[in-house]
Formats: structure tokens, C-alpha cells, sequence
């Protein structure tokens, strides 16, 4: 893909998730101007860049959109749902095609006719309000019904491709527009372009020049002065038509004719004149570039004079069209010795100059030197310092660089580790204390810098919450209609930072909780004012930093969880025993909605599946290392809370060793290590507990779940570290502790990611290869190996 | 003696369309600048003196009028041509550009040649 299509690509997703939100605000605000002034601006940009492109049906359709935005920004029209509905539409579209663009770049084929249905909509609302306008200008540039006969100027077109037109439209029932367009003698000096805009017209059948009936001498011939007409046969809409030419309605003149019209026409009492011979000419290529640049020279000269004519300019604009007019008479081969600062002289140039092109020019006037004061301001522009350009303050970075970055920065915590036992050995093996500490001393520098560094780089990758909440007032809007029921989207903290993976693994579960909540926990307006609720439900978004943690709340006033009803279904489904559905408190009962295979919904939706979505939800959260709970009030709404870490690239890790072995365990489980005699360790029932200030604490021998060989020394105090498992303390006894490290975890792989009490491998400093533990799995080991 | 390049200076808020003409620009042999509005453009030209300034209509921070009737001002004073470029294509449009202090309004989006050949005709005068 060329960089160009590249670039108005990624310009292009920005921009249109620019109009999308513009458009959700403006249905909800439609008198603010400034929303509407930024919604126009975003389409006109993305219009102005896909003119570059040969992307014709998307420019016109997105034209379109822009002249009912237009419309709306200048107090023509006030935005209903309708045209709202009609323009996320039309840009529900042009996102489809720039994703069909990047693949194949070019549009689908289906571009043509869809771009026309929705570009007809689109104009629905302007052409109500282009009616009086049209009355305004004269001649009425369209018929409005079909004509009966066709125009005399008809005849310019081939009489035999007339008949079996004739034939096809009769024979289809269709009807076909005639256009012919007379350009203004001085159009040229309009910058207007008439066969630009003919080629313009969409659909084109046949195209005819139409002759002047009398050519000029050659001694008076003019070549800027437009003398041909054009006649076009099309299948474009008149609306169409009318909008192409909406600039030069009194040129125009449009018809639309069916087979009857144009044989009446063919059929005519007197037979028709015979066409002028069409005479084409042969433009050698160096005459043509020559053509062109007089034509450039000749618009340079024409804005020149108008420059003069629409305001006196003095200064620096005097300079600069004195400039200008310079530049094309060079062109032109009219040497020119001087600058003409003062506005007679120069507006008599030009005059001369557009006059008696290309003829060659009179002598110059004679040199007047400039006054002093005029020349201040060019000699200032001249003389200023060329300094350091004015760069832009934004730098787009690929994420595969960040990445890279980021992974460099974990190696070089990995390698910083390394120092720690260098000292070790330095002590143990070589003897030298004083060396140990120096390395030490070494390492606190290292280490400081090394999470400053990581710190920098987690923070390029940080992007707000916003970037994951921006989906959901389209979703919400689309499904609530849906539905039938009405929501109100209230988003709170989006400027809360998370990293970029987080980010993007929440947006599944997200919109799976958003659509639960819109499918089945709110209420249908009629069961609300029932209930004695608002018509209108509300959805809370919220997001806050916690530590290293951030905090995603979905929450919503709908019917909330009934308690009972779950039980009962879980009970039903095998998930519980009876004793259970007895003993569950409200909260537990909730909570079993994240069990696989529950489902409360009786009819299936499609919007929403079957349900199961919810232990999907809290298995992709907890997969990043974040929590889910669920709190809800039956008849006044659920709370969902999503706690996910601010990063997931560096994890650190308590090391703790059994038999020999060392193991990992996450440091934001470990609540602390203590050391108990031997004989404080009890036992009840089959567990083995300890008592820590009044609380008992179930204890888990870690070698026996894991199966390996070890047995404490019975005089010796056994080391337990307690963690916190969904919020329940748990004992893990080990041999030994050993210190927190950082490490980047990384994800067993093949045959071992079937080992689950492994969440993943790090590398440490010495080599060795860490195994950190799935403390869930574990604990589940623990329970079978009693 | 080297030929001193001809600087340009690029102005609109399409990255894609900034991007289409300094291309065009640059392999015509300019020296091509780019700003992203009106305010970032007059910046650029207290700065540094251009021989001839591309610039774009519908801008945020500062439109493409302001730009031009600014960089005539006394605050920047320029006299190098300036080329409006706009999708805008209403008589009104060019003389309200003429007006504001541009050479020459062309509309979007402009065929790459015309605008090679007008620029190297705008800035011919510069000293080699």
C-alpha cells in the first residue's frame, strides 16, 4: 500500500470516530453549535482527503452528508433521529469501505448503488429546502415532470443512438435526464471549469459538444474566452443534477425525457438540421504545455486584478501581488525590470497585460523608486534569522517499537538482578564483605534508575479509559432501540490511565456486561413507571485509579438479581446441592451467576447468547490478574466491578523454596511470612491450621500438593506464607523464603500450558529458571491431596 | 554555485492532504514545510522567511483567512505569493481569499501538475 493511502487511512479512523461522537451528542444536544461546527469540520476534512483518492462514490456520499451537516450548522435544519440515523448510516458505510480499501484498495463494487440509496436520504431533508431556493434563480434549472417533447437541442445527439434510446426507455418504462450546459464567455477568468464539471456528472450515457453556430475570425479569436456548450445524456437522479450544478443554475437547463418524448422529438414536422461537422485538432504536446502555462499565468493575472479590485491592498499584500503579477508576465515572455509597488500603475498593468495577452506588451512605465516605508516590511521578512522550524508536539509511535522498548526494559531488570547474587557470591564465595556491600550499593543505584526507566515506558503505554468507554454510546443507542427501551449512558473517570493490553482485553468483557445489563436487567418503560421507576434507565460507567490497580464499574438501575430465582435455577441445574439452595446467602447466590452453565433467561436472546457469557467474563478478567464482583439489589439495579492491574508486564514475585526447589508466588497475593514453632501448628478436622492473633488460618502443605518430596524437620520452625485468596487468608508452608524480585512473567507454552498450578515462567538473574505459581490451582491440588 | 531550493510552506489540517502536496512539492524541487492550522503556519513564518505559502481554508485553532490576512499584517509581514487552496468552490470564497491578501485560490483537489507549474511560476523570482 502506498504511504499516501496509508496515512489517509489512519487519518480517517480518527476522523470518523470524531463524527460518530459528534453525531451521539448532537441527538442529545442538538442546539449546540460548536458540537455541530465539529462534526462538519471532522467530515470535511475526511472529504477534502479522500478527493486525492479514485474514490468517487465515497467523496459524493460523503459530500452529501456534509451539505446536510451544513444544513444544520448555518440554522436551516434542526437535527432529528431520522437524519441522525441516516448519517451514522452513511459513515456506518464509508468505515466498511476503508476496511474493504485496506485490503484491496480499491471500494467494493457494490459502492455505486449503495452510496446512491443512502445519498438519496441524505438529500431528502435538503431538497425540501432547496425548493424555494430554486424558485429563487432563474431559469428553474429542472422540469418537474416529464417533458413532452425534447428540446431542440436534442438534435446535437446521433439520431440513430436517439431511436434505440427511445426504444430501451420505452421498453424499461424508464426515463433518462438531458442536460446541456452553456458556459459563461468568462467562466475561465471564475476559475470554473465547465468540462471538469461535466465529467463530473455521475452515470454519463453519451456527451456532445455543442458549436458555436459561427466561428470568430482568427485575428479576433480569443482563446479565453469559453465558446462551446456542452449536452450530456445521463442516468443520474435530477436531484443529483441539480445539486452538480448548483453553482451555475442559469447555464443549465436539465430535462427529463421518456421514449415517447424523444421520438415526438424525432418525429418533429420539420426534419431536423444536420449537425456541424465536429473537426478535431491534434495538440502537439510542447503547444499544449505551453497553453497550460499561459492559462496558469492568465489565472494568476485574473486573481491579480481581483486582488486590486475587491480591496486597496497596501504593505505587504501590495507586495505580494506586485510579486505575483512579476511571475506570470515572465512567464508570459513580458520581461519585467522593476517592482511596481503603487496600485495605479500596477492595476494598469495587469489591465494591459489581460488585454493584450499573448500579444507582447508595451514598454514599461518609467522606474519610480519606491518610498521607504513601503519597503520596510520585505526587507524585515528577507532579514529574519531562518530558526528552528515550529515542529508539531505530538510524535506517533508504532507499538511494536514500544513494545521492544518495553521488553528491553524487563531484560534489564532481569540483568539487574544479577547483582544481588554477585554480592552474594562476592561474601560467600570470594570473602569479601566490603565487596558485597559495594555491589549492593551498586544495585540500589541501578535499581532506582531501572524503575524510573520502566516507569517512563508503562507510561508511553498508557492510554485512558476512554479509549474503551468511547464504543458504548453507539452500542447502547443501537441496541436500546432495539430493544424498545430507553437508556441513558452517564460515563464517569475516563481519564483514568491503564496500559494498552488492559485496555484492550477489557473491551470484550465490557460490552458482554453492557449488553446483560441492557438485555436483561432493564426493565421496558411500561414495567418501570410500573415499578414506579423513571420511563428512562440509566447505565453507569465508571473507572478510578486504586494503587496499582484500576477499577471499572458497569452499573445500571434496572430490576437487579433476583436471589431466589438464582438459587432455585443453580439448584435445577446441578450446580448446587439442596443443602446449598438452604444455606447460600443473598451474596453467594449472586455470585453463581459466574458459574459455567447457569443461565437464567428463558427465552435465548441473540443479543446476548445464552448467558454463559458471565464465567467468560470473570475467566478473561482474571486471566489479565484482575478480580470480578457483582453486588445487586433486586428491583433497583446491579453493580459489576472489574479490578484489573495498571500493567501487565512486569510482575514481581516472592520467591520461596520446598525441597530444594524454588518457586514464585505473586506478590500482591502474599499478605506476609511468619515463622511458628512446630507445635503451634494444630489440626482440625483433616486441615492443618494455625491461630494468628484469633484467626484461624487453614494451612497448605506446598510440597505435598505439589507432590514432592519433603518433610519438615519436626524441632525446626516451620515458614508459612500467608496469602489472600477472594479475600480468604490461606498458610502456605514452605522451607524457605527468599526475596522479592522483579520478573517478566511469560506464559508456558505446548505440552506444559496443560500444567494449570503454573501461571508462567521467569528467567532470574542468576539463570535460573523461576516456575511461578497458580495459587488457585494449587489450592485446588491441596484440597484433592488431603 | 548550489541552487538554492525555494521553500514552501504547506498549510492544512489533513495530515493526508499536507502529505499529498509536500510530496508533489518536493519532487518538483522545493524545500517543503508543513503546519497543521493557521496558528501553527504563522509561527513558521516568524520564524523562518518562505518564498511561497500552500494554504488550506477550513482549519481549526485558526482558518485559513486569518492565516493569509495575518501573514500580511504587520505581525509577520510577508510579501511571498500565497496560494489558497479550498473545497469550497463559490466566487464569494476566492474573493474573500484575494481579499484576506492571496495570490491565487484553487480548488480541491488540484491537479498535481498545475500546482508544480504554479508554484515554480510563483516563486521564479527567487534569487538562484
Amino acid at each position: 500500500m502506498n504511504p499516501l493511502l496509508a496515512q489517509f487511512l489512519a487519518e480517517a479512523a480518527d476522523l470518523l470516530t470524531q463524527v460518530d461522537e459528534g453525531l451521539l451528542q448532537l441527538e442529545r444536544d442538538p442546539g449546540d453549535p460548536e458540537l455541530v461546527n465539529e462534526v462538519f469540520r471532522a467530515a470535511h476534512t475526511f472529504k477534502g482527503s479522500s478527493g486525492l483518492f479514485d474514490f468517487p462514490e465515497l467523496t459524493r456520499l460523503t459530500h452529501a452528508a456534509e451539505d446536510l451537516l451544513d444544513a444544520v450548522r448555518s440554522g436551516r435544519l434542526a437535527l432529528d433521529s431520522g437524519m441522525a440515523d441516516d448519517l451514522l448510516a452513511a459513515f456506518d458505510l464509508i468505515r466498511g469501505w476503508l476496511a474493504h480499501v485496506t485490503v484491496h484498495e480499491q471500494l467494493p463494487a457494490t459502492a455505486g448503488p449503495a452510496a446512491q440509496s443512502l445519498i438519496t436520504k441524505l438529500r431528502g431533508p435538503l431538497g425540501g429546502e432547496s425548493a424555494p431556493a430554486a424558485s429563487d434563480s432563474a431559469p428553474a434549472p429542472s422540469a418537474v415532470a416529464v417533458a413532452v417533447r425534447g428540446p431542440d437541442w436534442l438534435d446535437v445527439f446521433d439520431a440513430e443512438w436517439l431511436e434505440k434510446t427511445a426504444s430501451w426507455l420505452s421498453t424499461t418504462s424508464a426515463t433518462m435526464r438531458f442536460v446541456r450546459y452553456t458556459p459563461d464567455e468568462g467562466c475561465f477568468f471564475r476559475a470554473e471549469d465547465p468540462l471538469h464539471l461535466m465529467s463530473q456528472v455521475p452515470a454519463p450515457a453519451v456527451l456532445a459538444l455543442i458549436q458555436p453556430f459561427e466561428w470568430p475570425p482568427a485575428e479576433t479569436y480569443d482563446e479565453y474566452q469559453c465558446l462551446i456548450g456542452f449536452a450530456l445524456a445521463t442516468r443520474a437522479a435530477v436531484g443529483e443534477l441539480n445539486h452538480l450544478f448548483r453553482y451555475v443554475p442559469d447555464q443549465v437547463e436539465i430535462v427529463e425525457l421518456d421514449g415517447d418524448a424523444i421520438r415526438r422529438h424525432l418525429s418533429g414536422e420539420e426534419p431536423p438540421e444536420p449537425p456541424p461537422a465536429v473537426v478535431a485538432e491534434a495538440v502537439v504536446q510542447s503547444q499544449a504545455e505551453n497553453v497550460e502555462l499561459a492559462r496558469d499565468a492568465y489565472a494568476i493575472l485574473a486573481a491579480a486584478q481581483r486582488s486590486l479590485t475587491v480591496d486597496s491592498p497596501s504593505g505587504a499584500r501590495l507586495s505580494a501581488v506586485a510579486r505575483s503579477v512579476a511571475a506570470a508576465a515572465s512567464a508570459l515572455g513580458v520581461p519585467v525590470e522593476a517592482e511596481e509597488p503603487d496600485i495605479e500603475s500596477l492595476t494598469a498593468r495587469v489591465a494591459t497585460l489581460l488585454a493584450e495577452t499573448p500579444a507582447p506588451a508595451e514598454e514599461p512605465p518609467p522606474v519610480v523608486a519606491p518610498p521607504p516605508a513601503e519597503r520596510a516590511p520585505s526587507d524585515r521578512a528577507r532579514t529574519d534569522d531562518p530558526g528552528g522550524q515550529v515542529g508539531t508536539r505530538i510524535l506517533k509511535v508504532d507499538q511494536e517499537k514500544v513494545d521492544h522498548l518495553m521488553e528491553l526494559v524487563g531484560e534489564l531488570n532481569v540483568a539487574k538482578n544479577g547483582l544481588t547474587f554477585l554480592a552474594d557470591a562476592a561474601e560467600e564465595e570470594f570473602g569479601s564483605r566490603v565487596l558485597g556491600r559495594r555491589i549492593k550499593d551498586q544495585y540500589s543505584g541501578l535499581h532506582r534508575i531501572a524503575e524510573e526507566l520502566q516507569a517512563a515506558v508503562m507510561d508511553v503505554r498508557m492510554l485512558p479509559l476512554s479509549v474503551a468507554f468511547s464504543r458504548f454510546p453507539r452500542l447502547i443507542r443501537d441496541l436500546s432501540r432495539r430493544l424498545g427501551k430507553t437508556v441513558e449512558l452517564v460515563t464517569e473517570g475516563e481519564d483514568t490511565m491503564a496500559d494498552k493490553d488492559v485496555i484492550e482485553a477489557l473491551g470484550d468483557p465490557l460490552v458482554h456486561l453492557v449488553r446483560n445489563s441492557l438485555d436483561h436487567g432493564i426493565e421496558t418503560p411500561a414495567e418501570r413507571e410500573a415499578a414506579g421507576k423513571a420511563p428512562a434507565a440509566k447505565i453507569t460507567l465508571t473507572a478510578v485509579a486504586d494503587g496499582d490497580a484500576v477499577i471499572v464499574e458497569i452499573a445500571d438501575d434496572g430490576r437487579g438479581i433476583d436471589a431466589d430465582r438464582v438459587k432455585r435455577k443453580a439448584y435445577e441445574k446441578g450446580l448446587i446441592s439442596e443443602d446449598e439452595l438452604e444455606s447460600l446467602t443473598e451474596s453467594d447466590a449472586v455470585d453463581l451467576i459466574f458459574r459455567p452453565g447457569f443461565s437464567t433467561a428463558d427465552q435465548v436472546s441473540d443479543l446476548s447468547g445464552r448467558g454463559v457469557g458471565m464465567d467468560a467474563v470473570r475467566a478473561s478478567v482474571e486471566k489479565l490478574g484482575g478480580t470480578v464482583s457483582m453486588r445487586s439489589q433486586f428491583g433497583r439495579g446491579t453493580s459489576t466491578r472489574l479490578r484489573l492491574p495498571l500493567s501487565m508486564a512486569v510482575t514481581q514475585v516472592m520467591v520461596v523454596s520446598v525441597a530444594g526447589q524454588r518457586f514464585g508466588i505473586p506478590v500482591d497475593l502474599v499478605v506476609e511470612t511468619v515463622r511458628v514453632p512446630g507445635a503451634e501448628l494444630g489440626r482440625v478436622l483433616h486441615s492443618d491450621v494455625v491461630v494468628l492473633r484469633g484467626e484461624v488460618v487453614p494451612v497448605i502443605d506446598l510440597a505435598r500438593a505439589l507432590d514432592m518430596p519433603w518433610t519438615p524437620d519436626p524441632a525446626a520452625d516451620r515458614a508459612i506464607l500467608i496469602v489472600s485468596l477472594h479475600g480468604q487468608r490461606v498458610g502456605l508452608l514452605v522451607e524457605q523464603f527468599h526475596r522479592e524480585v522483579d520478573v517478566i512473567l511469560k506464559p508456558m507454552e505446548g505440552l506444559l500450558a496443560y500444567a494449570g498450578e503454573f501461571s508462567g515462567t521467569a528467567l532470574l538473574g542468576d539463570g535460573l529458571v523461576l516456575l511461578v505459581l497458580n495459587m488457585k490451582e494449587v489450592l485446588s491440588l491441596a484440597a484433592r491431596a488431603q | 554555485m548550489t541552487q538554492n531550493r525555494p521553500k514552501v510552506l504547506v498549510v492544512d489540517d489533513a495530515a493526508t492532504v499536507r502529505l499529498y502536496h509536500t510530496k508533489l512539492l518536493g519532487d518538483a524541487g522545493f524545500e517543503v514545510a508543513e503546519a497543521a492550522n493557521g496558528l501553527e503556519a504563522v509561527e513558521a513564518a516568524m520564524s523562518t522567511a518562505f518564498d511561497l505559502f500552500v494554504v488550506d481554508v477550513n482549519m481549526p485553532k485558526m482558518n485559513g483567512y486569518t492565516c493569509v490576512e495575518t501573514l500580511r499584517s504587520e505581525t509577520v509581514g510577508t510579501p511571498a505569493p500565497i496560494l489558497m487552496i479550498s473545497t469550497e468552490d463559490r466566487a464569494g470564497d476566492a474573493d474573500r481569499a484575494y481579499a484576506a491578501g492571496a495570490n491565487l485560490y484553487l480548488v480541491k483537489p488540484v491537479d498535481a501538475e498545475r500546482l508544480a507549474r504554479v508554484a515554480r511560476m510563483l516563486t521564479s523570482g527567487v534569487a538562484a
